[in-house]
């Protein structure tokens, strides 16, 4: 005849309370003789140490991959990556696509109409045909 | 596809190594057959060729691929006796990528060390000496989360029920929700520990559970009874005896068979609770280092930010016996008038799907209402709906819980409501 309980588990969101980047780990590869990989390697030189250092809470690690187009990439807190292939691109070219995989959630691309996505219940409830004045036909 | 004829296997095939072999590349190799001959090389019996000279094994190196080591420098060596170690040295945890940026990700506080970051990764089932293991930080951290979740708890949700109370810890702060927390940072971990493991990954095993204690509670002696039988145990000896969640302190005898059977399947319910188990100690874990090394506001405001800031719906946490029966009491308690339950509207008596809306009317007060199929199910859910608008009053956000008057420039406190307790006694 009492109250009893059943179990759940709370909902995390990401950015209440806490925010976490979920972007964790980025891998450049590179390759020294290819000349599709001189834009990768200018990025290497030139401007990864000051990405990676502003950018503390993800791993970096850069390895080569001789007589292979260069790519990025980079490991989700979700358990998915997420590769780009930089060939022939510029430094600045390959430094927007890895700002573009550091901003990225991990999940695959979809197409979003609403404004506003919520797990709160709507505050102004569901409509109800049963209450108020009715509607008159 | 052809099957594989082991008889016409030559020797070469079932002498090399993998992965440790000279030709495990294929420049290697042919830089290989060029100067070094392969130490594992066989020679055939009826080979008609000049045996290859074997030239000695001193200045070959074992694991040599021909890797040129000025362009690309060999890894770190490991510390001695590194690998027979059941955890990762201290020192190592300042080289791991993986914990620095762990550290980041959770903006801890610099005075926290990478050490003790690397040791709140390290569960006692895989290192059971409690200076290398999390035990002592996670028995910290348990009481810490734990205590702020039922303060904030008790202020907020003043009436609530024990059992719903309870059920409400635990969907904060329990070992699954912390896991979640724990997956949520980005934690991954080790597939067996050791010494040679990066610090940075969590490390636990399945094969021996490791006896450490995290949490308060005593160990029933009647526990094996509870179990088999169903004894019953009241809410005021699960207040006494069990842990902060109200459940019975677990034997571990009682998963033998699950044991068992761990090796041979993908992953059973009891490897599954172990990792849970390691994942929720690691998150009590960094709390209590966080608490050890910068201090109460600190972990305080690290337990606001990643446990207390979860949603959880209360109002689906009640599962009611006689609701009606239950209302009836509470009236009489509060010294209501009797309630009685009056039909509001409805459609469709006759139609194969009826509506009936119900309301609980205590006096000219309406407690509750409800819309259900049958007027006996709309009534049910109209005293179930007026009972969770009790149990649920909330003097509102932002209540102050006792925690806040340590701050130094506290207001003076004001007596938070305590209710007198719940309606029927279990």
């Amino acid at each position: 005849m009492t109250v009893r309980a059943v179990k759940q588990i709370s909902i995390g969101r990401n950015g209440v309370g806490s925010f976490i980047l979920q972007c964790k780990k980025m891998d450049f590869h590179y390759c020294d003789w290819a000349g599709s990989s001189k834009g990768m390697n200018g990025f290497i030189k030139s401007l990864l140490p000051k990405f990676a250092a502003s950018h503390p809470q993800v791993e970096f690690s850069v390895s080569p991959r001789p007589s292979k187009h260069p790519v990025i990439i980079a490991q989700y807190i979700n358990g998915r990556e997420k590769a780009i292939c930089v060939r022939n691109m510029e430094p600045y070219e390959v430094l927007k696509k890895a700002e573009l995989l550091r901003d990225a959630n991990g999940e695959k691309l979809r197409k979003v109409t609403k404004p506003v996505q919520s797990i709160n219940e709507s505050v102004r409830g569901v409509w109800s045909p049963y209450h108020g004045n009715g509607l008159r036909v | 596809m052809k099957r594989l004829r082991l008889d016409r296997w030559t020797g070469q095939l079932l002498l090399a190594r993998p992965g440790a072999s000279p030709a495990s590349t294929p420049r290697a190799a042919l830089r290989a057959a060029a100067a070094v001959p392969s130490r594992c090389a066989a020679v055939r019996s009826q080979s008609t060729g000049a045996a290859v000279p074997q030239i000695p094994r001193e200045d070959v190196d074992d694991y040599y691929d021909g890797t040129d080591h000025t362009r690309f420098p060999p890894l770190e060596p490991l510390p001695p006796r590194a690998t027979s170690l059941p955890s990762p040295p201290p020192e190592r945890a300042l080289q791991s990528a993986k914990l620095a940026a762990l550290h980041a990700r959770l903006s801890l506080p610099e005075r926290l060390p990478l050490q003790t970051l690397a040791r709140a990764l390290v569960d006692a089932s895989a290192d059971e000496n409690p200076q290398f293991n999390n035990t002592t930080l996670a028995f910290v951290g348990q009481s810490l989360i734990n205590y702020h979740v039922a303060e904030w708890v008790m202020c907020r949700y003043p009436r609530l029920p024990m059992d719903i109370m309870y059920a409400t810890m635990k969907g904060y702060a329990g070992a699954s929700s912390l896991h979640h927390v724990a997956r949520a940072w980005g934690v991954e971990h080790a597939a067996a520990p050791g010494g040679e493991v990066d610090p940075g990954l969590l490390q636990f095993s399945l094969h021996k559970p490791g006896d450490a204690i995290v949490g308060l509670g005593y160990r029933r002696a009647e526990a094996d009874g509870m179990k088999k039988y169903k004894w019953r145990h009241g809410m005021s000896s699960r207040v006494v005896f069990d842990d902060d969640f109200g459940e019975v302190v677990d034997t571990e005898d009682a998963k033998d068979e699950l044991r068992l059977r761990r090796d041979t399947e993908y992953g059973n319910e009891y490897t599954r609770a172990l990792a849970e188990k390691a994942f929720a100690t690691c998150a009590r874990a960094v709390t209590g280092a966080i608490y050890a090394h910068a201090g109460r506001d600190a972990a305080k405001a690290f337990v606001q930010a990643h446990v207390l800031s979860r949603t959880l719906d209360l109002s689906k946490l009640f599962a009611f016996a006689k609701p009606t029966r239950e209302l009836s009491m509470l009236c009489a308690r509060e010294d209501f008038e009797p309630p009685v339950a009056r039909l509001l509207s409805e459609t469709g008596r006759m139609s194969r799907t009826p509506v009936f809306v119900v309301g609980i009317f205590s006096g000219k007060d309406k407690l509750g209402e409800a819309a259900g199929p049958s007027l006996e199910v709309a009534r049910n859910k109209a005293a179930m709906n007026a009972l969770k608008s009790w149990y649920l009053y909330s003097p509102g956000e932002g209540v102050r819980v006792p925690s806040d008057m340590l701050a130094d420039d506290a207001r003076p406190w004001e007596p938070a409501y305590i209710d007198i307790g719940e309606v029927v006694g279990r």
